[in-house]
């Protein structure tokens, strides 16, 4: 066996192992510390088996579409009570399924064919939505930082990627109001928003 | 399983013991949003990670690992015990991603069945061998680059058998090859990280002299 040879057969029998192999290895050092170099890769290679962390995103967007395929049920009999409110979250509370209503009217007076000016009134009415959304924000994180300050930091985070999807989906929005894809966005990321309000309502603060 | 500090969806520790995985499935079943959360707590890294090696992009491998986790709960109702969860949701996964690499027209398998002359007429050329031999462990970071820039094709095959453990008559199975062909290309694949580690030691070695 020649070192071609033996690199050809290393396809088949993968470590060097056959009688072969282990005769040309004993007289070639290239090749012998090519099959040492080969199998330094393969036992590094169980490094990079679950070394990642996907973003906080993936899991937020699983949850909302499992919730709108209805697989989660809402919550039974004999999970703890939902704590109340401070009387300020009381106030901006009834401003999410008020807003979730104004998102369906949106949603379904954008999908309806219109024309250019109306489109620009859409546009307009996001606005006053975005600017509540901006209130139940201040409001949401007060009450988690005084009720669990240590979910805080995932709910600024969870906040402000949806905040920036919205950002992003309005100024596509505002530049192209005929733009049905970029309407649809900015629905779906306010649906989004929408979603992570009534999952926080609807799990406990520990 | 350890629940995520500072969570948006940190699922509740019930007192006790934590819930078997057994338990979680028959909850997640019923519609259990903890129970789904906790499932995906415990497989999202070795999903994600899956995703991650397979595409070497990381806004595919997000959408990626997000679809298998939506199909694998939308067919928990059929799932029986009869393999562990764990492989179920991983060769879930590893359809996820081929199709999604097909539907790219990447090929999946390497087309190069055959190799090219030169290679084959004489033992693979060295890279300062002296200088750049693989000597002691190798860098997770490098070899990680490395597989990212590997060739589609031998890509998928390195990371199935060499980094998620498949075996050749799987892959073969998975793949759409035969046996053989998942021989060869996991050689070649491993011959071209061989290279790409040798090259990067090699350019890091001549900025170290020159610096």
């Amino acid at each position: 066996m020649n070192c071609v040879e033996l690199q050809r057969s290393l396809g088949e029998v993968e470590d060097g192992s056959s009688l072969e192999q282990r005769s040309h290895l004993r007289a070639c050092s290239a090749c012998s510390e090519l099959v040492r170099e080969l199998n330094l890769i393969v036992a590094a290679a169980s490094q990079l088996q679950a070394a990642d962390e996907p973003s906080p995103r993936v899991w937020n967007s699983i949850e909302i579409a499992l919730r709108q395929e209805g697989l989660i049920r809402p919550p039974g009999v004999g999970r703890p009570q939902v704590p109340s409110f401070s009387a300020r979250w009381g106030r901006a509370r009834w401003l999410v399924p008020a807003a979730a209503m104004l998102l369906l009217a949106l949603g379904i007076y954008v999908r309806r064919e219109s024309l250019p000016n109306q489109l620009a009134q859409q546009a307009a009415v996001a606005v006053p939505v975005a600017i509540a959304s901006d209130l139940d924000d201040d409001d949401l994180m007060q009450e988690v930082a005084a009720n669990s300050p240590a979910m805080k930091p995932q709910y600024e985070e969870n906040l402000r990627w949806v905040n920036e999807s919205i950002r992003d989906a309005q100024g596509v929005v505002d530049g192209s109001p005929n733009d049905m894809e970029a309407r649809r966005a900015l629905m779906d990321a306010y649906q989004q928003k929408s979603m992570l309000f009534e999952m926080a309502m609807d799990r406990s603060l520990p | 399983m350890r629940p995520e500090k500072g969570s948006l969806t940190e699922p509740r520790q019930q007192q006790g013991t934590e819930p078997s995985e057994a338990e979680l499935i028959e909850r997640a079943k019923l519609g259990d949003a903890e129970a789904f959360q906790a499932l995906y707590e415990k497989h999202k890294r070795r999903v994600y990670s899956l995703c991650l090696r397979m595409t070497a992009n990381t806004a595919e491998a997000e959408d990626l690992a997000q679809e298998a986790f939506l199909q694998l709960y939308r067919k928990i109702a059929t799932f029986r015990g009869e393999s562990a969860f764990s492989t179920w949701l991983h060769r879930l996964s590893v359809n996820v991603v081929l199709m999604h690499l097909r539907k790219k027209s990447l090929p999946v398998v390497s087309l190069e069945e055959t190799t090219q002359g030169t290679e084959e007429d004489s033992p693979k050329r060295d890279f300062g061998a002296d200088d750049v031999a693989l000597a002691g462990s190798i860098d997770r970071m490098q070899l990680q680059r490395a597989v990212d820039n590997l060739p589609p094709g031998y890509r998928t095959i390195f990371v199935l058998h060499d980094i998620e453990g498949y075996e050749h008559n799987e892959i073969a199975k998975i793949a759409g090859c035969s046996i053989g062909n998942s021989k060869s290309q996991l050689h070649k694949a491993r011959m071209k990280l061989r290279d790409l580690l040798k090259m990067n030691r090699a350019e890091k070695a001549g900025k170290s002299r020159a610096g």
